[in-house]
């Protein structure tokens, strides 16, 4: 949501008095489509998760008492926050690389790298299954060099949860990073050089802290969307790496106990919102794509 | 699988209840080859027979089928489940009474029938393993609960169902009269000795591709599967012996539209040729008692009929009335 400075600052028409109603008339369809099919469903479980079996609190009580789902909750931090630090550091690189090299190799990577998002993400987490798996194409490759004599565990654990989710995850990162970094004026660096600056020094004091709003929204976006993550640590993960969603979807289907899945997916939900406020609060709508 | 990709299914029933059109009759099974048989074996010899018009729609999802029954809008009339669910549902209140007077059931296996549900077909947990990956194959229970004179991964289903604890039971030495009521402590102790080296398989394909590639060499499987890793040429081994029966089932949700077309549909797909025709497409036994006679000889080996001298049937009453409070043990069990 536009603040009235914000959109004043933006030069938009928004006009500077009370927003009524009618300013929102064009995404009155979309709003009524979410509320309908989002907003009401949802609503619908949360209030099953304090109505079933027994109206109260029970199932948040069993939910947050128990070690094992307590467990599922620390692994989907644990799973999400590796996940972001893995695809800052290898996405760092990359959208760097993307910001400084000749556009016409720049559109290339572009290109792979958005083919890559456009493919279908279970066909993508399969190919990862056949690369990681014990009689997978690396293992054999590490063998066939005489590298490892038993093959790498690599899959059905959390390097394979983490490996498969940082692919999916790193156009993400590497989009928002390349905007900001983009923008910042390559004289700077020079001038840091000029001062005396080595390399390192440059990129620790001058770039890094110039990319840091870039970093934070794609950090933060990578970090919420992945504690929602589903299909690839179902498929890539085994069962002790289970994650919230996973959880959640085996309550709703295979025990259908949906008053403890309505009770899973509102501590997700808060979680997530929170987050969320935290990004608004920081770093604004206007920076989350990188602007 | 079938479960990952049903709960987009599940959003979208809970958020809507779209009316089905009232002149044809909704399938709902679990994808894939199996539904692929059901529709040529059964849908099209009864669109044939009666001019109604099946539509195939699933996968089956228990989350959703409790959504249309709760809001009073059911869109699928005849349900392929799995045995222990129908048993609970039943219970439950979430199913019709079958009309016995239009499905026969004289022919029918009466292990798989009850008020709510027939028989849809049955299969066995057998143990499956790739000849060419390994020494040697496990022959038994306890072999596969062996590590040490079978060292290796070892597949087993994930979701919690007849099946895997009843195997633990029998490879710890439990006889097979014996095992109801499930001694859980017994079969999850029993489990931990394995648990780091099982690798889940989620759905029927994710079994194939795990012994095929010998990721997992040998494993827990249902018996059609094995069937087809032969066919494709694959040089595997079945063992049958102490195999676990579990069928599934087919069901009408309280309050289908098509009640009528939903009793006369089950009893075409229950009766001998299309049962019959099932087995053959699919490598599931029939649970019509005449199918096996209608079947080529050669093939009619091939199917848990004619595994019964070892044969362990899981008691789906006992899982109807335990289903919950086994599955809330069993997935925290796999979660630690």
């Amino acid at each position: 949501m536009l603040s009235r400075t914000d959109a004043k600052a933006a030069g938009s028409k928004i006009p500077a008095g009370r927003l009524t109603l009618t300013d929102f008339d064009l995404t009155l369809p979309a709003l009524g489509l979410l509320v309908l099919f989002f907003v009401v469903p949802v609503a619908i479980l949360l209030a099953r998760s304090v109505s079933e079996p027994v109206p109260g609190f029970g199932n948040y009580a069993e939910l947050l008492g128990s070690s094992t789902y307590l467990r599922i909750f620390a692994n989907t931090f644990l799973v999400s926050g590796l996940v972001t630090f893995v695809s800052l550091l290898i996405g760092f690189p990359v959208a760097w690389a993307l910001a400084v090299m000749p556009s016409r190799f720049a559109s290339v990577v572009f290109a792979i790298l958005l083919l890559s998002m456009w493919t279908n993400l279970l066909a993508r987490t399969y190919a990862w299954m056949v690369l990681l798996q014990r009689t997978g194409v690396i293992n054999k490759v590490l063998i066939g060099l005489g590298l490892i004599d038993k093959p790498l565990p690599l899959v059905n654990n959390l390097t394979g949860v983490t490996i498969g989710m940082t692919y999916i995850m790193l156009p993400f990162i590497i989009l928002p990073l390349y905007g900001v970094i983009r923008k910042i004026d390559p004289a700077i660096l020079q001038a840091a050089a000029l001062c005396g600056a080595n390399r390192w020094q440059s990129l620790v004091r001058v770039l890094l802290p110039l990319a840091m709003p870039g970093m934070a929204a794609g950090a933060l976006m990578v970090f919420v969307m992945s504690l929602g993550y589903f299909v690839t640590p179902a498929l890539l993960g085994g069962t002790a790496n289970m994650m919230l969603a996973e959880l959640i979807a085996q309550f709703v289907q295979s025990l259908v106990n949906w008053g403890m899945g309505g009770a899973a997916a509102l501590v997700l939900l808060v979680v997530t919102l929170a987050l969320y406020a935290v990004q608004l609060r920081f770093f604004g709508t206007d920076r989350m794509g990188g602007r | 699988m079938r479960k990952i990709l049903a709960l987009a299914a599940t959003a979208a029933t809970i958020a809507t209840a779209m009316p089905a059109t009232a002149a044809d009759l909704v399938f709902s099974s679990w994808g894939g080859t199996t539904q692929d048989a059901q529709k040529i074996s059964w849908a099209e010899k009864f669109t044939e027979k009666t001019g109604i018009n099946v539509l195939q729609d699933g996968p089956t999802d228990y989350g959703k089928l409790k959504a249309m029954v709760e809001a009073a809008a059911v869109t699928w009339d005849v349900v392929d489940v799995e045995g222990d669910y129908a048993a609970q549902a039943g219970k439950n209140g979430l199913l019709e009474k079958l009309d016995f007077s239009v499905i026969d059931k004289s022919k029918l296996d009466p292990r798989f029938v009850t008020d709510y549900s027939v028989g849809s077909f049955y299969y066995s947990f057998v143990i499956g393993c790739n000849k060419d990956a390994v020494d040697a194959c496990p022959k038994s229970w306890a072999d596969l609960f062996d590590t040490e004179k079978f060292p290796g991964k070892r597949a087993f289903y994930k979701w919690s169902a007849p099946g895997v604890i009843e195997a633990a039971l029998l490879a710890d030495g439990v006889p097979a009269d014996k095992l109801y009521p499930l001694d859980l402590d017994r079969a999850f102790k029993k489990l931990d000795t394995i648990k780091p080296d099982i690798i889940w398989w989620s759905g029927g394909a994710q079994s194939q591709q795990l012994l095929a590639s010998a990721e997992a060499p040998f494993g827990s499987v249902w018996n059609g599967r094995m069937t087809a890793l032969a066919q494709s040429g694959i040089n595997v081994e079945t063992s049958w012996e102490q195999n676990i029966t579990a069928a599934d089932s087919l069901v009408v949700p309280k309050g289908a539209k098509n009640k009528e077309a939903a009793m006369q549909f089950i009893a075409l797909a229950t009766s001998a040729q299309p049962q019959a025709d099932l087995a053959k497409a699919t490598g599931y036994a029939p649970i019509n008692l005449d199918s096996p006679k209608l079947m080529d000889a050669e093939l009619a080996k091939t199917l848990p009929d004619a595994q019964t001298a070892s044969q362990v049937n899981a008691d789906m009453t006992y899982w109807a009335e335990n289903r919950d409070a086994i599955g809330e043990r069993w997935y925290a069990w796999q979660a630690k």
